[in-house]
């Protein structure tokens, strides 16, 4: 017995060897390309918190010592950085309630119903999200000069709820597809209303998803740059001035800001990192 | 699973969105080819007989000479109550057709020497109107940076979707393998899906900057004695590096979801099949993984291109747009109303008119593929 078992053994240890060896590959393999994504953002980071005058010497530090606000600060405080600041953040949250109030119920009926024209709408929803919908801030432009709503929170807003719409519904749709139907007809059974089912049985359940989706709306819209630019003048969004002022600004304004327009990706990406292949997964459903 | 009577709920449901695309997709989209293709002139009317309000029997371009036959002296009524003495002038000139018109317009349409002695007149204003041409896309054409924007904007779409496929795929394979903080890996490999181009160009353009963190390496290292400048006007091609590094940084996560997607819709099977028969990584790979991946990468390759035809902020933060241009940098430029861009919003849709036109034709193919997909997956 021992006999027979003792070449098995070298080759199961051999086999063995070269798995760990593969296992060690995948893990030196994984933690470089998490090091090539996170190294820039150190290193941007680095400038953000080292004291201005340490943003102009060479050779860089890779740290951020001594740790200081001072640059950071001085983006805070640069002419026009809090109003872009606070312009982003209401077109954002406008673009996300316009966007998720819309999405909501188209996302609905594409998951739920069974319609002539719903495959159709479906394609038109995928084709419009492939398009290059902030090209069309040209054209809209021009109309909302003539309509006097040129340079305002608001029409950025209507502009970004057109490109994060087709998002937003697909997501939605995709919500709502893993939430049985079942669950709904129950709470029919027992008496609900059809608004009721919905409220108090499926909204719950979606809730999470809906969020993610609506935080993903917020991401798009405070990054997006082009459209913001040709549809502000003084109203500035925060990327449309920071790309506007680019040339004429200071180095440490450069890193500071951005440093904060990346900000909210490294928070919002974590809470919905679950959510990331609702929104990509569903090529075929 | 779904609800089949047929009734009104789902299109009510639907039309708020539906709306809203015609009013901010399909509706600016047809303002932008008119914007393209027409351009606001005027037109000079004439009339029947001496009367504004008189039918109108022909039109004349601006600038067309005219041949004076008869004058009539009207007067005319002021808002003080005094009159003064305003002529007509029957009026006989080529149109844009060639052909003859003729018939009364008001003097003050008309450029003439003497309104009592000239014999002919030159017209010079009239009444708003548009016209076709094809001017301003003539003008986008030959505008030297049309070439060097569309073949910037090409050479990095051949530079930067390849190498960012195969990190993608490794990406993916590396969270399908099961390791442990798989959760962490997916996190830290979906960041850039919320950053923006403007702060992956800030970023990139940081790493190389003369005093940036790529010579301060490079120097650490010894490779360098002192700092070299990447980022000039004779450096064109390290302009290029920096601007591919900064997109395959920003823009793999969006490739890697799809890719992780469409791994997942791979049934178990397949994978132990190829294990159990002892092939390697690489057969695997070749001869399982990437003919099932096949649909998903073709859809990220499609929405990838799409996406790279607007690449923009990235190529103004590290280029400042001036050395290297793209097609949406000088579609900006041509709107732009500061004293750096030229104001012209009729070029700048006949730019935007161009990247539709690029997109609508990579659209419609993704369009087919999805549609056969689905039928496959019905079959």
């Amino acid at each position: 017995m021992t006999t027979i078992a003792q070449p098995l053994d070298t080759v199961q240890r051999r086999a063995l060897r070269r798995r760990r060896l593969r296992r060690a590959g995948v893990y030196v393999l994984a933690i470089s390309l998490a090091i090539w994504i996170l190294m820039p953002i150190w290193l941007i980071g680095t400038m953000a918190f080292s004291p201005q005058e340490k943003v102009y010497v060479y050779p860089k530090p890779v740290a951020p010592i001594p740790l200081s606000t001072e640059t950071m600060e001085f983006f805070l405080n640069y002419a026009g950085i809090l109003e872009a600041t606070r312009n982003s953040v209401l077109v954002a949250l406008l673009t996300l309630v316009l966007s998720t109030l819309i999405a909501l119920p188209a996302g609905y009926a594409i998951s739920r119903y069974l319609f002539p024209g719903r495959d159709a709408f479906r394609l038109i929803i995928l084709a419009v999200r492939a398009f290059p919908i902030v090209i069309l801030a040209v054209p809209l432009a021009v109309t909302f000069i003539q309509l006097n709503m040129y340079d305002k929170v608001y029409s950025v807003a209507l502009m970004h709820t057109a490109l994060t719409l087709p998002t937003t519904i697909l997501v939605i749709a995709s919500v709502f597809a893993s939430v049985p139907v079942e669950l709904e007809e129950a709470a029919r059974v027992f008496g609900c209303s059809p608004l009721q089912a919905f409220w108090r049985v499926i909204f719950p359940l979606v809730l999470p998803g809906i969020a993610a989706a609506a935080i993903f709306t917020f991401v798009m819209s405070w990054n997006e740059v082009f459209a913001a630019t040709l549809l502000t003048l003084r109203n500035r969004t925060l990327p449309a001035l920071i790309l506007y002022t680019l040339n004429k600004s200071p180095l440490e304004f450069q890193y500071a800001g951005g440093f904060f327009m990346l900000v909210p990706s490294l928070i919002f990406i974590f809470f919905i990192r679950r959510y990331l292949f609702n929104m990509w997964g569903q090529i075929t459903k | 699973m779904f609800k089949r009577r047929w009734n009104l709920a789902p299109y009510l449901l639907i039309l708020p969105s539906f709306i809203y695309l015609v009013l901010f997709f399909a509706w600016p989209m047809a303002r932008s080819l008119q914007l393209a293709f027409q351009r606001d002139t005027q037109i000079l009317p004439v009339h029947a007989t001496a009367e504004e309000d008189s039918e109108e029997i022909g039109y004349l371009p601006m600038q067309t000479e005219v041949a004076i036959l008869e004058r009539e002296r009207r007067e005319e009524e002021l808002p003080s109550g005094r009159t003064r003495p305003i002529y007509w002038y029957r009026v006989s000139g080529p149109n844009d057709q060639g052909e003859t018109v003729e018939g009364w317009v008001n003097q003050r349409y008309l450029f003439l020497r003497s309104r009592t002695e000239s014999e002919t007149a030159r017209v010079v204003s009239g009444v708003e109107t548009r016209e076709w041409t094809l001017a301003q896309v003539k003008r986008m054409v030959n505008d030297s940076r049309f070439g060097r924007a569309l073949g910037t904007t090409l050479l990095l779409i051949v530079l930067i979707l390849p190498v960012q496929f195969v990190l993608a795929i490794i990406m993916a394979l590396i969270l399908q393998s099961q390791i442990k903080f798989s959760t962490l890996f997916l996190y830290i490999y979906a960041i850039p899906l919320g950053i923006s181009d403007l702060a992956a160009g800030l970023v990139w353009e940081a790493m190389f900057k003369q005093n940036g963190f790529i010579n301060t390496f490079l120097q650490q290292l010894g490779l360098i004695d002192r700092p070299y400048i990447f980022l000039s006007f004779e450096n064109r091609h390290w302009m290029v590096v920096a601007i591919v590094l900064a997109e395959i940084w920003r823009a793999t996560s969006i490739v890697m979801v799809i890719v992780v997607s469409g791994l997942q819709g791979i049934p178990r099977d397949y994978m132990e099949a190829g294990e159990v028969f002892g092939a390697n990584l690489w057969q695997r790979l070749r001869h399982i993984i990437l003919p099932l991946l096949k649909p998903s990468l073709q859809v990220a390759l499609i929405l990838r291109t799409i996406l790279a035809f607007q690449v923009f902020a990235v190529v103004v933060a590290i280029s400042g747009g001036r050395v290297l241009t793209v097609l949406a940098y000088e579609t900006y430029r041509w709107y732009d109303p500061s004293d750096a861009g030229f104001n012209n919003p009729n070029v700048a849709a006949a730019y935007a008119g161009f990247i539709m036109l690029i997109s609508l034709v990579i659209s419609l193919v993704y369009l087919r593929l999805v549609r056969t997909q689905e039928e496959a997956a019905r079959e």
